[in-house]
């Protein structure tokens, strides 16, 4: 199995920097029901997430993990219309190495994402480093920034994350 | 009430610098680390296939994104109550969770203050959150902030 990811060298993905993508409108509301299996996984009992009489009073309506923010944006891999698997701005940025991890993400949220919420999205490449070397490997941190919205057009999250596109020093037991 | 649901509520009034979070430890076995995916519609293989997660140089999956950013605000809220508005969390990942660690989280309140600034004062702490693995090696040093209810102001 690989990853999906823009092929380039680090000029390609140099003269990327700024580049705003376009807005990515949601296909979904954001729903309690994934809510319930997020939170299920992390095991976060927080009645924010659980009792929606208790979420009505306190912020309107039941409450997103922040943690889910990326989740709301995403499509399906596959759609009638669309049979290819959308990616993020992240992997498209043209680089050569095969792989990816993430290690830094800052959010800031303005106010609480609610079941129902429409979200959409806005990623600007911030940054793009020169050749590092790691303990996995050797690549090129990439910095990105992305706005989220709700459906009025009000920002609801900042979100910002650094990911290291790298070729590994060698696989595991190697 | 949902049974088993977690209510308790810190008021910022009651909350000091330096007071300690309690700590929480979280097996994670395959079955969680595939509930990544599930739940989160992330598709990276790292996280559902251990063949790929060696060929990146990782001995098997591990945990995305999401669920160290999920866990971190757990910590968070499970000490600060459901009433906090997780307004800020920064995060560094430095060490993977692997399936078959276990995942401990702890922290501190690092800063109680107030914000002016907006329509209304924000009444604000700052808490240093970290994950660490069974080995007691840091995986995730994050920083959160919230707001909590206050007495008092409404």
């Amino acid at each position: 199995m690989s990853v999906r990811l823009a092929e380039g060298s680090y000029e390609d993905a140099r003269a990327m920097i700024g580049t705003r993508a376009e807005v990515e409108f949601a296909d979904h509301a954001v729903t309690w029901a994934l809510i319930k299996y997020f939170c299920a996984m992390v095991q976060d009992s927080n009645a924010s997430y659980w009792d929606p009489d208790f979420a009505e009073a306190q912020w309107g309506g039941i409450v997103s993990p922040p943690a889910m923010l990326l989740t709301w944006v995403m499509a399906p891999d596959w759609q009638p219309q669309s049979p290819e698997p959308k990616t993020l701005l992240l992997a498209r940025i043209p680089l050569p190495d095969p792989t990816v991890i993430s290690v830094e993400t800052d959010t800031e949220l303005f106010r609480p994402i609610r079941a129902g919420d429409w979200l959409n999205v806005e990623e600007t490449l911030v940054d793009v480093s020169a050749r590092k070397s790691t303990e996995l490997g050797e690549g090129h941190f990439v910095t990105t920034e992305a706005v989220f919205r709700a459906g009025d057009g009000t920002p609801v999250a900042r979100y910002r994350h650094v990911l290291f596109r790298y070729t590994p020093r060698k696989p595991a037991g190697q | 009430m949902i049974p088993g649901a977690h209510y308790d509520q810190r008021w910022w009034d009651d909350v000091h610098e330096g007071e300690e979070l309690p700590r929480i430890d979280d097996e994670i076995t395959y079955r969680r680390v595939v509930m990544n995916p599930a739940t989160t519609w992330d598709y990276f293989p790292g996280h559902h296939d251990p063949e790929y997660a060696r060929s990146q140089g990782q001995p098997t999956i591990y945990i995305n994104t999401m669920h160290f950013m999920g866990f971190i605000d757990r910590v968070a809220t499970t000490w600060a109550g459901p009433r906090s508005f997780i307004a800020r969390r920064k995060m560094s990942m430095r060490r993977p969770i692997f399936a078959g660690d276990t995942m401990v989280g702890a922290g501190r309140v690092s800063r109680k203050y107030t914000d002016s600034g907006g329509a209304t004062v924000r009444h604000l702490v700052e808490l240093e959150v970290t994950v660490s693995n069974q080995r007691g090696e840091l995986c995730a040093p994050a920083t959160v902030i919230l707001e909590l209810p206050a007495r008092g102001a409404g």
